[in-house]
């Protein structure tokens, strides 16, 4: 008779990552996203040819398994 | 044999049944002349709880917009007042009884209001960093709409106590759940916002900058980037909002200038956004379709199918499942992954409907917070 209202609290925890990618030779790094981050943004040198790579995706993953 | 039956054979020396009798009797009249009443009561109960929570959820997204102004921000005064000014600031919309002319007068009223909201937050804060300026735009939309549901649920919760209506309760009380949904959507949406993050309806703007990336971008409407590429032996030109500011652009203005002012004719018009997903379906699932794939008041999918009508040119669509939450919170790991998949039926697309030679217009529409150029 009575629907519940569902809380305002209740959601997986969220963990934000940041994939960077070498545009020469592909080589692909996860790391935890930090403020400043946008996809196309110069970032850090990659670690197999010493090029810069560009942050190619920024997402989040539930730490839950398929929440 | 039932009780009445029984009643009426049993002589009056059975008291018990005469009880019996009274007290379903009772129990009748009491449901029949305060059922409702009951109910109402119920209503009344659970829709003052949803009521508190979505107070609580207006102030805090007042509170998470004040605090970016002022620390992020950095405004110069105390932004309070402003702010609750704000928060109840109305945009009139034209007359619809005359409907010819019609959006562009919506378009008019809009745009003057997204300019007023620019230029007053750009004189709260003490910078001109443009994703800044566009961030906190975004969050006091975000405290504007809740204090807008806050207020109507509120409205209507006190005229149906005040006029005893048990209809307008119920009714009430049956949208609840739904409301208490989107509202905590809307405050989950400021804690991407203020990290500068990529929302889920931000796929689009992500798949188009993977071909813009490297290429000369030039400013084609408000807001809005073009760069011209190459695919296959096809001119394409792709356009998205500009990025890393929280703008969605003005992608019919971009496409009809295309066509209109720089002549271009295009074969085919390919849009890429979200799309809100049925309940069941899975996040970030692709589907594809004809016509103008965009959101919002309509006035952008009026401009664009004008501009596709005038020409006689297709406009296809390819869209991200997501729901509501995920396509205005931090992009999941689900939609972004489809990023790909989405290329690849770009590309799919494009080699089936154009042919080498052909000129392509490509929108990655949607909010581009967190995805540059
Ligand atoms: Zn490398």
């Amino acid at each position: 008779m009575m629907s519940s209202v569902p809380g305002a609290d209740k959601k997986s925890k969220l963990l934000v990552y940041t994939i960077e990618e070498c545009p020469v030779c592909g080589q692909k790094t996860k790391r935890a996203f930090s403020v400043g981050d946008y996809v196309t943004k110069e970032s850090s040198k990659c670690p197999k040819c010493s090029n810069s790579t560009r942050v190619s995706l920024v997402y989040a993953e539930s730490t839950k398994q398929s929440g | 044999m039932s009780i009445f039956t029984a009643a009426l054979q049993v002589t009056s020396s059975d008291l018990t049944t005469y009880l019996y009798i009274a007290f379903f009797g009772l129990l009748f009249i009491v449901q029949f002349a305060f059922g409702t009443r009951l109910q109402s009561y119920f209503a009344i109960n659970e829709i003052s709880r949803g009521l508190n929570k979505l107070r609580v959820m207006k102030d805090k997204a007042r509170k998470e917009a004040i605090d970016y102004l002022i620390n992020v921000g950095k405004a110069a005064a105390d932004p309070t007042q402003r702010v609750d000014q704000f928060l109840d600031y109305v945009t009139i919309m034209p007359v619809d009884i005359d409907p010819s002319g019609l959006v562009g007068k919506i378009d008019h009223v809009v745009t003057t209001n997204n300019d007023r909201v620019r230029s007053e937050v750009g004189a709260l804060l003490n910078q001109s960093n443009p994703v800044t300026i566009s961030i906190s735009e975004n969050l006091l939309e975000v405290a504007t709409s809740l204090n807008q549901i806050h207020k109507i649920v509120r409205h209507y919760y006190l005229l149906g106590k005040k006029t005893n209506s048990y209809f307008t309760l119920v009714q009430l009380q049956m949208l609840m759940p739904m409301i208490i949904q989107e509202a905590d959507a809307l405050l989950n949406a400021t804690d991407s916002f203020r990290m500068g993050q990529p929302v889920g309806d931000g796929i689009g703007p992500v798949v188009v900058s993977k071909l813009m990336a490297g290429k000369e971008k030039r400013v084609i409407a408000k807001d809005t980037v073009m760069a011209v590429t190459e695919y296959k032996g096809r001119k394409l030109y792709v356009l998205k909002a500009d990025g890393p500011m929280a703008y969605v652009g003005q992608p019919g203005m971009a496409i009809q200038k295309i066509i209109g002012e720089m002549g271009v004719k295009p074969s085919a018009i390919v849009m890429i956004d979200a799309a809100l997903k049925l309940e069941g379906e899975k996040t970030g699932e692709i589907a594809e379709g004809v016509g103008a794939a965009i959101g919002g008041i309509g006035v952008e999918k009026y401009q664009i199918e004008e501009a596709a009508t005038k020409v006689k040119v297709p406009l296809y669509a390819i869209l991200v499942k997501q729901s509501i939450l995920e396509a205005i919170t931090v992009m999941r790991k689900e939609i972004a992954e489809a990023a790909e998949k989405v290329g690849e039926v770009l590309n799919r697309v494009i080699e089936e409907k154009t042919k080498e030679g052909d000129e392509i217009v490509v929108a990655g529409i949607g909010n581009t917070l967190g995805v540059a150029q």
